[in-house]
């Protein structure tokens, strides 16, 4: 889309690969100063200063104070796709669009970027590698092979997904919305989600087997009485945290087994 | 016991990588609680509890301003405790799985309080900020992930040397049957991880029907081998 | 089904309104009431973004809502009302229909109080969810459902060194 009101962005400087590098390394820190009054609003400004060095009059011009002032402020979204904001946010600082109008495009950029990678990343990918690396382990997999699939498969697209952000924020500026239209982003929860779906039922049943190990004869009645317990959490609306009451639950059968 | 040192650098490291950097997920209870048990000399028995508790944690969504447990530390802690059990010890996956789940709620109030720091530091440093201070916000970085490895070791050691010896004392007076036992907790994790599943993907058009048909695959594959 | 939720949270659209809520109680539409946002174009497309594509976002200035919101009410499927603010809900609890208020996020501002470590407040806001509570709505903080839902006396008595 090409927002009537939204100002389009002019050329910027541009940024060596250092630069670059510098950037990208600090994404990797965004929340490195997480709190509950700006979130990761200072991480922002962080991961932003080495291009802001790029301002008229550098580190000790005013440009540059303003600008990292206004970046540091309060921000929430998604870690990963935080490099979306970074690379867009630097985009408008550096081309001068007026403060005010970012101070705006902030604003409105952080509730999405927040939506669609909890949505992407959190309730996707990484249940995902998860589960096809549980699968592994049910397979017979060496715990080695088990969490190199997992760390490779997921950091693939985690380091991609950071890379890209920072890119396309980058280069659509404050035209970043039609970025994040990109088939990957819209539909790919739902195809991940499916993937997901399929790859844990195949998956826990056989972790349960090999988890079992010589008790193996158990697992209908595993199966059947956590099918059973399931349906009464999922009842439950998420009302509850699943590993609280298995706290609980687990805590009671050893009290229960050294007490007898 | 094992060397409390490379413990503790372990806990910090992966500690860290729950929020701060470099979210590797080399935190996820899969690694931790399979390197932790590795330190401990069993990386075999690591990566079933690691298994166990992963499948715990599909359940926890780490979104960014909510409260979740932390894993990275508490699998590290987990793993070491379990693994340094000799083979065939009745309950030994239970109490791994009990030592560890305390941990992660333990360490996710450690998370809360250092996210109330973070911002107690901010505070002070506002009209720096408000300046424009280039090197107050890169020190508050520094000093939020430096207070977070320290955080995260603590909370390893500390976690550790309680429940070391409580979990060997809980083994040793364990009562049930490893049948029983292993049955409990696999039971209770499966049912977590289906909750789980249900609540992330059940939106998605035809996903009860790729988990059901994954399902049939699943037992297929048991059947046959 | 009607709305299921009435929230406000100064993020609007994000990760716990889409995934944290809205996967647990299936929700088809999001109706997001904010007057700079129905003015926006382009704010309304990124926020259009933030949402899966099977769900529908309608936005609305807080005067002409009220009415909608009527309309929302009788839909076969669940829907959540969000607003940024606290003085945009209260239009619609004068409006009438909007029973519970959830307090989802009001974060940190000069002149702001923190109560819960996702809400702070200034005393002007404090008392403009007591006037919700004194116009008949249930007011409850709580971020996301497996949390335990803070009632608004309890709310406005804590408060949290951040």
């Amino acid at each position: 889309m090409t927002p009537t009101d939204a100002p389009s962005t002019a050329l910027a400087p541009r940024l060596s690969a250092l630069t670059w590098l510098n950037v990208f390394s600090r994404t990797l820190a965004i929340q490195g100063s997480w709190n509950y009054e700006t979130l990761l609003g200072n991480g922002i400004g962080f991961s932003v200063e080495p291009a802001l060095r790029l301002l008229p009059g550098g580190i000790k011009g005013a440009p540059f104070k303003a600008a990292m002032t206004r970046q540091s402020a309060y921000f929430n979204a998604h870690p990963y796709l935080a490099s979306v904001a970074v690379g867009a946010l630097a985009r408008t600082e550096l081309s001068g669009v007026p403060a005010d109008r970012i101070d705006r495009f902030r604003t409105a950029l952080s509730g999405p970027l927040g939506a669609v990678g909890d949505r992407l990343v959190w309730a996707g990918w990484l249940p995902l590698c998860s589960l096809i690396a549980v699968l592994c382990f049910g397979l017979g997999a060496s715990p080695l092979a088990v969490i190199l699939v997992f760390l490779v498969l997921y950091n693939a697209g985690h380091v991609s997904l950071r890379i890209w952000g920072l890119y396309v924020g980058w280069t659509r500026g404050l035209n970043v919305a039609s970025a994040l239209a990109n088939p990957v982003l819209r539909q790919g929860p739902h195809h991940v989600a499916r993937a997901a779906a399929a790859t844990a039922g195949v998956a826990v049943p056989l972790a349960a087997a090999r988890l079992l190990g010589h008790h193996v004869t158990e697992l209908g009645f595993v199966l059947g009485a956590s099918a059973v317990a399931a349906v009464v959490l999922v009842r439950l609306h998420g009302r509850v945290e699943g590993y609280k009451l298995a706290l609980v639950l687990i805590a009671l059968f050893a009290l229960v087994s050294v007490a007898r | 016991m094992i060397e409390l040192v490379p413990l503790a650098l372990l806990g910090g490291i992966l500690g860290l990588d729950v929020v701060c950097f470099p979210q590797m997920m080399v935190s996820r209870p899969l690694v931790a609680a399979t390197l932790g048990g590795a330190m401990a000399g069993n990386a075999t028995m690591g990566v079933l509890l690691g298994v166990t508790l992963e499948l715990f944690a599909l359940a926890t969504l780490p979104f960014g301003a909510s409260r979740y447990p932390e894993w990275g530390s508490a699998s590290v802690v987990g793993g070491a405790i379990t693994s340094a059990m000799p083979d065939a010890t009745v309950g030994a996956l239970t109490v791994g799985v009990l030592a560890t789940l305390a941990t992660a709620w333990i360490g996710g109030m450690s998370l809360v309080s250092l996210r109330q720091w973070n911002a107690w530091m901010a505070r002070r440093r506002r009209p720096a900020l408000d300046a424009g201070a280039r090197g107050t916000v890169i020190g508050l970085q520094l000093a939020g992930l430096t207070a977070d490895v320290v955080r995260a070791s603590l909370l390893t050691v500390g976690a550790y040397l309680v429940l070391h010896p409580l979990a060997h004392a809980l083994v040793g007076a364990w009562t049930l049957g490893e049948s029983v036992s292993r049955g409990f907790v696999v039971s209770v994790a499966c049912a977590v991880s289906f909750t789980a599943a249900w609540t992330i993907f059940h939106s998605a058009r035809g996903a009860r029907w790729y988990f059901a048909g994954g399902l049939g695959f699943g037992f297929l594959i048991l059947v046959v081998r | 089904m009607t709305l299921v939720l009435n929230r406000i949270d100064d993020r609007l659209i994000h990760g716990q309104v889409v995934v944290g809520w809205g996967q647990p109680l299936d929700v088809a539409f999001i109706v997001l009431v904010d007057d700079v946002v129905a003015e926006s174009d382009w704010e309304q497309e990124l926020y259009r973004m933030g949402v899966p594509p099977e769900m529908e976002v309608r936005f609305h200035s807080a005067a002409e809502a009220g009415p909608q919101l009527d309309h929302y009410r009788t839909e076969m499927r669940p829907g959540i009302l969000l607003t940024g603010d606290i003085a945009t809900m209260k239009c619609l609890v004068e409006h009438g229909g909007v029973r519970e208020v959830n307090v989802g996020g009001i974060h940190h501002r000069a002149g702001r109080t923190q109560h819960l470590r996702y809400v702070f407040l200034t005393p002007a806001e404090a008392a403009a969810l007591r006037e919700l509570a004194a116009l008949g709505a249930v007011v409850t903080a709580q971020d996301v459902p497996a949390t335990r839902a803070v009632p608004l006396d309890e709310l406005l008595a804590s408060r949290e060194d951040a």
